[in-house]
């Protein structure tokens, strides 16, 4: 199974079991949790199922396209089905099924792992995925998101499309995988992790970085119309109403703001304490965008919770 | 003979560290929700079992119904129930009502505080069964788990979603409902052996119902198995299996039936220190290590414990490739590491943060060398050794590898010094400088190990102390009860006597510069104050508190060893015949003369007798004692004490009153017992001791 005919698998899966089939999103993430098809929409009580392959940046574990099994940027199948239902692990298993893997004959483990986004305010609990030793997804009950709860509870599956390709087409090497008939994984990619792992320890501007990280910053806030004053128990507040808070591009500048301080922190250029607080900005910037975008949706009155009423 | 009960809640798969914390907690409920509903008997067993997807809870013993129940129950003031004619007022009626029963069946009972009404009720036990339909929800309510989490739609929140439960009382059940799962007798199997779900005929059946369905719901029965086949695997591979408690817990609590699958590595990678190659396996794949003997050396293989084993092939076949780039990674980090010496580590431990108020790691290892050097030479341990060592200790935490392997800090330090041709001593005490680790830890058994060893922990409590970071209840964050402990037990069971007094005073100067510490005599006292806690919490169970404390009392705070020395001599003499006449006299002896005043003695004063002998005696053996207390021989001293002034001690206490009218003579026989007291007490403080010793057991060490 080449990599494409994997993506090709999940995609028809999903979607015979009621996902919606989107793309990945148009900017630099850290994973599919970013994309706004995961972040927004698991806020609020609307119904939400979804599907869409992320490539997703994680600027400090490149390795300059010498390590067979460490990427700056790789490839997660995002799955998100809200409310959780009862049988997700099933659907789960039967996904592997469809990549031809009988998981009776494998040794399939749900291993604990607790997930944090500490920038995005995010966290849940679930598991790792082991096929014979090998971490091939993550499984998380969504409990909270840009600082607020989840209720209903998303169940979030990522696929590490790269890990289970590298299983399916038994290489060692990730640069060994065929993407497709004829072209290889190193084709595509060999060069891009050599040239962003320079980029990204080496030669990024880490004044420019910091540049950006602060004037996103403020684009943020003044998209939201996002007050410097807090309320009540540190509540946000906003000088806009609702409908009118630009959600979408603020949000789009969080994402910016949290790209630049990876890129940063893989340069070395913050230091421990320094790490904190940047991180401590972002997840600001990040509840900022939750709140409006959940108060966006009640002024609309949650239009898809209507929509589920009217298909059931 | 009652029924059994059993309550089963089927879970998706729930972390290992849950099982056992939430399995303690439903026995714990059970227990009290049980006696509270009076369903208990003398007979009563309540016992859990569990897996990852289930928790279990078997009563047996229950009683067949709650016995009947005649209460009192008392209301108001009898005076504001009835008027003075015995007319029942509005409380009367109410009480009455509330209670279901007549004005006329109230009862007066009088009380200290005066005249109540009061009822009798009758209350009939209810059968087991609808009792246990009542608690069963709160029971699940309580069980609790480290973290817990909601799920879909829901609000409750649980180790993990819920899928089933099972909740039978012999072959009935006891129907409730819980997180939106109504309760029932469908139980299922395995998730991949015996995926159907089934129904249970009866509670007794349980256990052997899972095990036809490829699940092992008893801990001690899982592990047992789990263990056969790992020893099994290991000698059929040649070797002998590395035992691994941890470990064995971790694996048996991922696993509803336990089967052992073998895999195997590259000879290659035996290169690697053997602590990296185990740490790889255990903590990333959960893998046991396999020795060609115990202690041996390594064998280029690994057991597996899996949940299924119907193609074994095919799961060593992935587990060989995923053990076989991780150990690539490690051998990738060691090359990596040794393209340069250890010492250029040192300056990145100059950005690296010990205490944001206490300096980075680099100032620390300037003061760790300091340190080291002042004990060194104090001691008979090499000083350019320990200084090195000291410099060198940190250095490993910014290798790849101890960023990828936290626990193999001070391990691969020596692996690398060993590599670079540095002085064994030196690569030893790099790694030891971090023992023990723990109470169950041994300590550093090398002169430069224990001077760093001890270098540093002082330091960290030092600083600590000096901001303020003091522990508190339970809360300890930088373990420094664990420092203490550690600087204790290396001064007495370890190569190098600690003086605590200047070793405090050497760490808190060795601060200047770095930090800003509180006043020298605030951390001096509160440090000297912490260490006679942690003593006396160590060797409290070995000598009795009370020989502790006596000698603690008596003791400067500085050497540890002459502490030791002193709480031997004292619990030898406590074990001698003689010693519980010696206690009581020493004893009157300091309390009679707590508050008076000492000087010279007056011979002429001297009652002729027992008095005169007293003194004689004493005069005598004075200076021998004194001299002995000063050369730390406390055993000698307390020898003399009791041969030359136990008996004499006695006689003067049976023959002579000290309290006389006459000022002079008392003042005078106060002085003479003053001073015997005084000196007694420069060995021990005889007044804090218990008259009856613990005795020590020779088996129980320190």
């Amino acid at each position: 199974m080449t990599f494409q005919e994997l993506i090709l698998a999940l995609e028809r899966f999903w979607a015979e079991h009621g996902c919606l089939i989107v793309q990945p999103y148009n900017s630099e993430v850290g994973g599919g949790t970013f994309n706004p098809h995961t972040f927004m929409r698991t806020i609020g009580p609307e119904p939400w199922n979804v599907a869409y392959v992320e490539p997703s940046r994680r600027p400090t574990d490149g390795r300059y396209g010498e390590n067979p099994n460490r990427l700056q940027q790789f490839h997660q199948y995002q799955v998100i089905l809200k409310p959780s239902p009862l049988d997700i692990q099933e659907l789960y298993l039967e996904s592997l099924r469809a990549l031809g893997t009988d998981p009776s004959h494998h040794d399939i483990r749900f291993i604990e792992d607790d997930w944090e986004s500490p920038t995005l305010g995010a966290w849940g609990l679930g598991w790792q995925v082991w096929l014979d030793g090998l971490e091939i997804s993550q499984f998380t009950y969504f409990q909270q998101c840009g600082g607020i709860d989840c209720k209903p509870v998303s169940g979030e599956l990522t696929y590490g499309l790269e890990r289970i390709a590298m299983y399916l087409q038994d290489v060692d090497d990730v640069y060994e995988l065929k993407w497709a008939p004829g072209i290889r994984y190193g084709e595509l990619y060999k060069r891009a992790e050599w040239e962003w792992s320079t980029y990204n320890f080496e030669q990024a501007d880490t004044d420019l970085q910091k540049k950006l990280f602060e004037e996103y910053e403020k684009q943020v806030a003044a998209l939201l119309g996002l007050s410097d004053k807090k309320g009540k128990g540190g509540a946000l507040r906003f000088d806009r109403e609702p409908l009118e808070r630009l959600v979408l591009p603020a949000y789009d500048a969080v994402i910016k703001c949290s790209h630049y301080f990876n890129v940063l922190d893989a340069r070395g250029a913050i230091s421990v304490t320094e790490r904190q607080l940047y991180i401590g900005r972002v997840r600001l910037l990040a509840r900022a965008a939750a709140e409006s975008w959940y108060a966006q949706r009640e002024a609309l009155g949650f239009p898809l919770l209507d929509t589920a009423a009217a298909a059931q | 003979m009652s029924s059994e009960f059993l309550l089963e809640i089927g879970t998706e798969e729930l972390p290992s560290s849950f099982v056992t914390h939430a399995l303690r907690s439903m026995h714990a409920s059970a227990v009290e929700l049980v006696g509270q509903a009076r369903l208990g008997t003398d007979s009563l067993e309540v016992h859990t079992m569990g897996t990852p997807r289930r928790l279990a809870l078997r009563l047996r013993g229950l009683a067949p119904s709650q016995p009947d129940r005649d209460e009192t129950i008392a209301g108001p003031p009898w005076s504001a129930a009835f008027d003075a004619d015995g007319a029942p007022k509005k409380a009367a009626s109410g009480f009455a009502k509330k209670h279901g029963v007549a004005v006329e069946d109230l009862q007066k009972q009088t009380t200290d505080k005066g005249d109540y009404v009061s009822v009798q009720v009758h209350e009939a036990g209810r059968a087991t069964r609808e009792v246990l339909a009542d608690i069963l929800p709160q029971l699940c309510q309580r069980i609790t788990f480290p973290r817990s989490m909601r799920w879909g739609p829901g609000e409750i929140a649980f180790g993990r979603p819920i899928h089933w439960i099972v909740s039978l009382l012999g072959s009935d059940v006891i129907g409730f409902e819980f997180a939106g799962v109504q309760a029932g007798r469908a139980t299922r199997g395995h998730r991949f052996l015996a995926p159907e779900s089934f129904d249970l005929d009866a509670a007794d059946y349980y256990e052997a119902a899972l095990e036809g369905a490829h699940v092992l719901v008893d801990l001690d029965r899982r592990k047992a198995r789990m263990m056969e086949g790992l020893l099994a695997s290991a000698e059929s591979l040649g070797g002998v299996l590395e035992r691994d408690a941890f470990l064995a817990d971790e694996c048996l609590s991922l696993v509803e039936e336990p089967f052992t699958v073998p895999g195997s590595f590259d000879e290659s990678f035996l290169e690697l220190p053997d602590a990296v190659v185990v740490s790889v396996m255990r903590d990333h794949q959960r893998y046991f290590a396999v020795r060609e003997s115990e202690g041996g050396a390594l064998v280029p293989a690994y057991l597996n414990v899996v949940n299924t084993a119907e193609d074994p092939q095919t799961i060593a076949k992935g587990n060989d490739r995923v053990l076989r780039a991780r150990l690539a990674d490690a051998r990738f980090f060691v090359e990596e590491d040794r393209k340069a010496p250890l010492a250029d580590r040192l300056e990145k431990l100059e950005s690296v943060v010990f205490q944001s108020k206490l300096g980075t790691m680099g100032a620390k290892v300037r003061r760790l060398q300091a340190n080291a050097r002042a004990l060194a030479e104090r001691s008979e341990a090499d000083r350019d050794a320990c200084v090195e060592a000291a410099r060198l200790c940190k250095a490993d935490l910014e290798t790849l590898i101890v960023y990828e392997f936290p626990e193999l800090q001070g391990e691969m330090g020596r692996w690398y010094a060993l590599r670079e041709g540095i002085d064994p001593a030196v690569a030893d005490a790099i790694r030891d400088h971090y023992r023990p680790q723990g109470a169950d830890d041994v300590v550093p058994d090398q002169r430069v190990g224990a001077v760093v060893a001890v270098a540093d922990r002082i330091d960290t409590l030092v600083g600590c102390f000096g901001i303020g970071l003091i522990p508190t209840g339970s809360a300890d964050p930088f373990a420094l009860r664990r420092a203490a402990l550690g600087i204790i037990r290396i001064a007495l069971e370890g190569p190098v006597d600690v003086d605590l007094r200047q070793l405090i005073d050497q760490a808190y100067g060795a601060y200047a510069g770095d930090a800003k510490l509180a006043p020298a005599d605030d951390v001096r006292a509160s440090l000297d104050d912490f260490f006679r806690g942690r003593i006396r919490a160590m060797l409290k169970d070995s000598y009795g508190g009370d020989v502790v404390d006596a000698c603690l009392g008596a003791w400067d705070g500085s050497s540890l060893r002459d502490l030791q020395t002193r709480i031997e001599a004292v619990s030898e003499l406590g074990s001698a015949p003689e010693f519980e006449a010696l206690a009581v006299a020493f004893k009157r002896a300091f309390n009679i003369t707590k508050e008076s005043a000492r000087g010279p003695i007056d011979q002429a004063l001297l009652e002729a007798g027992a008095e005169s002998a007293l003194a004689e005696r004493f005069g005598t053996v004075r200076d021998q004692i004194r001299e002995a207390t000063g050369q730390r021989r406390y055993a000698d001293a307390l020898r003399l004490v009791a041969k030359e002034l136990g008996a004499p001690i006695d006689r003067f206490f049976d023959e002579v009153f000290v309290m006389v009218d006459d000022a002079r003579v008392r003042e005078n026989r106060l002085r003479l017992l003053g001073e015997i007291a005084d000196t007694v007490n420069g060995i021990a403080h005889f007044h804090q001791l218990g008259t009856k010793l613990q005795r020590r057991d020779p088996s129980v060490s320190a």
